[in-house]
């Protein structure tokens, strides 16, 4: 039996003090697929992410990557196993580093894994071209950019390392129409040509019918409490 | 614009046929940098009518939130401001919001008569006051009620006791609902809502939404700044469109929608996720660099010699003039 | 500062923009008052040599004149010629006090920061409870039992100053650590150390040196203070707390110029490097930095 392919949060429970934002969730995310997720304010939809990105612990449940369940979280998580996984945030000004330009902000993730600097500039010039930052808006700091642009960076950071997982968190709310198109569609051909699995999370009903291949209700998700 | 008669067949049908409560005439606002001027708003001409709720949208950075500033007279001491944006109210006389000086605008006009919704409800916020201390204020301050703190709360979609928490404590979308509480509660005939539905999730996005609409069907007038077509579609009486510090074509939301004649226009809607999903191809223009003539031109499939060295039309929303040499005519272009 | 991302970019820079343009004269005669202080007590020993144990007694308490232009003490040595002496010592005291005192703080406010949890809340427990003794007290106490020497004083200072630097290293390590760009680093493979070089350190770096450079006048004041009460200082040695507790004597008998010259030193050069490094502050905004393109 060949192992499976998907990126698994398996009966996944997270609290923070005495609240309990996810209570023995399981979201399945599998290769070649977009998968939507949708739920109230509040549900631990970002919660959700954090864990799936290996950066928050569960109290209860597990992570597996095609099959592999992952253990520890954040720095714990050998590097060839993280960088299968990347997350686009909400917030682009959040998500970046203000002292980086946006050039230093894609190649960070390559320099991060000791990538030689002649790679590192030709990814970093490929992946600039896709998501269609212009030589002169590579060389700027966020600062001195739009959040659309600054999100299209961001993007192109989160694809450097060809992650077989994408999780978007919000990530085209803050952004008007076309910026969101444009990341979208940037999304959606990375999805088919590398056969990787994206999870969409956004409260816009009309972008998550239009974009992903199967939509999850997170409360549906959860276990039926006793 | 001049404050022309307001005949039947050119307001929107949903506004009614009121008296401009808003003319916006020439408004124009640059920002002097060490090294570059910034021209956030162009030539801007606009009229609001008592019972509109007019929707701004554009992309990012394109001035629409500088407009809402300038408005307000809230806009840094390095923006230099030209034009009129006079406010006629019916038992009022009429004031030029851009000419009438710092402390007409902080004491007659600011808050009572034109309100904001400001854009991060985080730093708009008092920290070391409840919300209802900050409510039971400005209702006093305004000569009402404190008691109507509760039902201006449950107004904006607030639970009432949440207001008895401190700014710090409340989640990014429960701080929009109290600015917007704040904005509304000296009753402005005149709201200005910059990007109001931030961080709020689909029915409370609904429900600010509809609060707003409300309000112009009881008679005042909403001016909506957001990036969020479906929004504007679903609450607006009439569209603005703004590109690169200018307002490229201002019309009924229907026929905007349906029939959009800028080129920029019909781009901006076609990258919906239910339309074709397709983003406006390049990049806008710097307002620190703007070209003589149409600053879209460089993006247009439609575009001419003309368009690059002539500036277009300034756009009128009665006879639906857009501002573009190329306008798109229903089923054909021209 | 968190919602900078909801801000317009452009409202944001024209308004930044602003702070810029007042206070420009003050930083120019602060940058001048410190240059001539620094290079004046560096060259000092080369081109007007003083001789700290000379007295001349058919010369006590001159007015000043122009022989001597801030007059003479009770013991006929000439105030000027003293007071830059003085204030060598004093900014000596200041610069290598304030670095102790920032190398400490960085190091217990890194730890508290990096590691958070109980290694953290032990840590901060420590500074409250020492900062909740009056630290000139503390400073009297640690110079009391060594001798009084330049060492002494460095460490009296040096040790009571660490608690803002190691609190504000520690709140700025927190905040950075829970940025959503430093787990973007993180799950791009940066490991631990790469993090912390690259992304945390360089935000906390400029701030710590800041905190450094307002450390120094208040170091030299409290070098001032402690030699006043006769804990600081050899007494024949020409350092600017010595020079006001002798001049309170003369004060009494009239020579009120014994005590002016080192008080004016002391304001206008702790007053000129505060200035520079207010200015400093505003730089190290990021949105100030920033290069202007919209």
């Amino acid at each position: 039996m060949t192992s499976p392919e998907h990126l698994l949060a398996d009966e996944v429970t997270v609290g923070y003090g005495r609240q309990v934002v996810l209570d023995g969730v399981t979201v399945r995310v599998g290769r070649d697929e977009t998968v939507g997720l949708r739920g109230p304010s509040g549900c631990g939809k970002s919660t959700l992410v954090r864990v799936l990105a290996l950066l928050h612990r569960p109290d209860h449940g597990q992570v597996s990557i095609d099959g592999t369940p992952v253990h520890g979280v954040r720095y714990a998580v050998p590097v060839d196993l993280r960088t299968r996984v990347a997350v686009l945030f909400q917030s682009p000004r959040a998500a970046a580093d203000p002292r980086l330009s946006l050039d230093d902000l894609i190649a960070e993730p390559l320099r991060a894994v000791r990538t030689p600097e002649a790679t590192v500039r030709e990814r970093v010039a490929e992946l600039a071209d896709l998501v269609g930052l212009t030589a002169d808006l590579r060389g700027r700091r966020p600062h001195a950019v739009s959040d659309g642009q600054l999100q299209r960076a961001c993007l192109a950071r989160a694809l450097v390392h060809r992650p077989d997982y994408l999780l978007c968190d919000e990530a085209t709310a803050m952004l008007d129409a076309s910026t969101q198109a444009h990341v979208a569609a940037v999304i959606r051909d990375y999805q088919r040509t590398q056969r990787a699995g994206v999870l969409v999370i956004t409260h816009d009903q009309t972008l998550l019918d239009h974009w992903s291949d199967r939509i999850v209700d997170l409360a549906g998700a959860a276990r039926a409490r006793t | 614009m001049t404050t022309t008669e307001s005949g039947p067949a050119i307001a929107s049908p949903r506004a009614g046929t009121s008296e401009p409560l808003l003319t916006v005439d020439g408004l124009g606002v640059e920002f002097r940098l060490r090294d570059a001027t910034v021209r956030a708003v162009s030539d801007l001409n606009l009229t609001v009518r008592a019972g509109e709720l007019l929707a701004i949208v554009g992309e990012s950075g394109c001035g629409k939130s500088v407009l809402a500033h300038a408005l307000l007279g809230l806009l840094p001491g390095n923006a230099t401001t030209t034009g009129h944006a006079v406010l006629h109210e019916p038992d009022s006389e009429p004031v030029d919001l851009i000419t009438c000086g710092q402390r007409h605008l902080a004491r007659r006009v600011r808050g009572r008569r034109v309100g904001l919704v400001p854009q991060s409800p985080a730093t708009a916020l008092n920290p070391v006051r409840t919300g209802r201390r900050l409510l039971a204020e400005t209702l006093r301050a305004h000569g009402h009620d404190r008691a109507d703190a509760d039902q201006l709360a449950v107004d904006v979609g607030l639970d009432p006791a949440d207001l008895d928490r401190y700014p710090h404590e409340l989640s990014g979308g429960m701080a929009q609902r109290l600015v917007t509480a704040l904005a509304l509660a000296p009753d402005p005939s005149l709201l200005i809502a910059d990007e109001p539905t931030t961080g709020l999730d689909r029915p409370l996005v609904d429900h600010t939404l509809d609060l707003l609409r409300r309000r112009c069907d009881n008679g005042s007038a909403v001016v909506l700044i957001t990036h969020d077509l479906a929004a504007a579609q679903r609450v607006a009486d009439t569209v603005a469109v703004m590109y690169a510090s200018r307002i490229v074509e201002h019309r009924d939301t229907d026929r905007l929608f349906t029939a959009p004649a800028h080129p920029y226009a019909s781009a901006l809607l076609d990258a919906l996720p239910d339309r074709a999903f397709r983003p406006v191809p390049g990049d806008p223009p710097m307002l620190t660099a703007l070209p003589p003539g149409c600053a879209f031109a460089p993006r247009c499939p439609h575009r001419t010699d003309t368009c690059a060295s002539q500036p277009p039309p300034t756009p009128i929303a009665d006879d639906g003039t857009v501002a573009c040499h190329h306008p798109i005519r229903t089923g054909a272009v021209t | 500062m968190a919602d900078l991302a909801t801000r317009p970019p452009l409202l944001h820079l024209a308004r930044s923009r602003l702070r810029l343009r007042p206070g420009q004269t003050g930083v120019v005669i602060a940058g001048l008052v410190l240059l001539v202080a620094v290079v004046g007590s560096l060259l000092a020993p080369l081109v007007w040599p003083l001789d700290q144990s000379a007295v001349a007694l058919d010369q006590t308490r001159l007015a000043p004149s122009w022989t001597h232009l801030a007059g003479t003490d009770d013991l006929g040595r000439d105030v000027a010629h003293r007071a830059v002496y003085g204030l060598r010592v004093s900014l000596l005291v200041g610069a290598v006090a304030a670095l102790v005192a920032t190398v400490l703080g960085g190091v217990v406010g890194g730890i508290a920061g990096m590691l958070g949890g109980r290694v953290d809340r032990l840590l901060m427990r420590m500074v409250d409870t020492i900062a909740a003794m009056p630290h000139l007290l503390l400073g009297i106490f640690i110079v009391a039992m060594l001798r009084p020497s330049l060492g002494a004083v460095i460490a009296s200072v040096g040790l009571t100053h660490w608690l803002s630097t190691a609190r504000i290293v520690r709140s700025e390590l927190l905040s950075l650590r829970t940025r959503p760009f430093v787990d973007a680093a993180i799950s791009g493979g940066a490991g631990r150390f790469r993090v912390l070089t690259r992304h945390l350190l360089p935000h906390v770096l400029p701030r710590l040196a800041l905190a450094t450079t307002l450390m120094i006048p208040h170091a030299v004041w409290h070098e001032t203070a402690l030699s006043f009460l006769g804990l600081g200082l050899p007494p024949h040695l020409a350092s600017l707390g010595n020079m006001i507790n002798d001049g309170q004597g003369s004060l009494l008998t009239g020579a009120w110029w014994a005590s002016l010259a080192p008080g004016a030193v002391i304001v206008v050069v702790t007053l000129a490097i505060a200035v520079l490094a207010a200015r400093w502050r505003d730089r190290l905004d990021p949105r100030v930095r920033a290069e202007l393109h919209l």
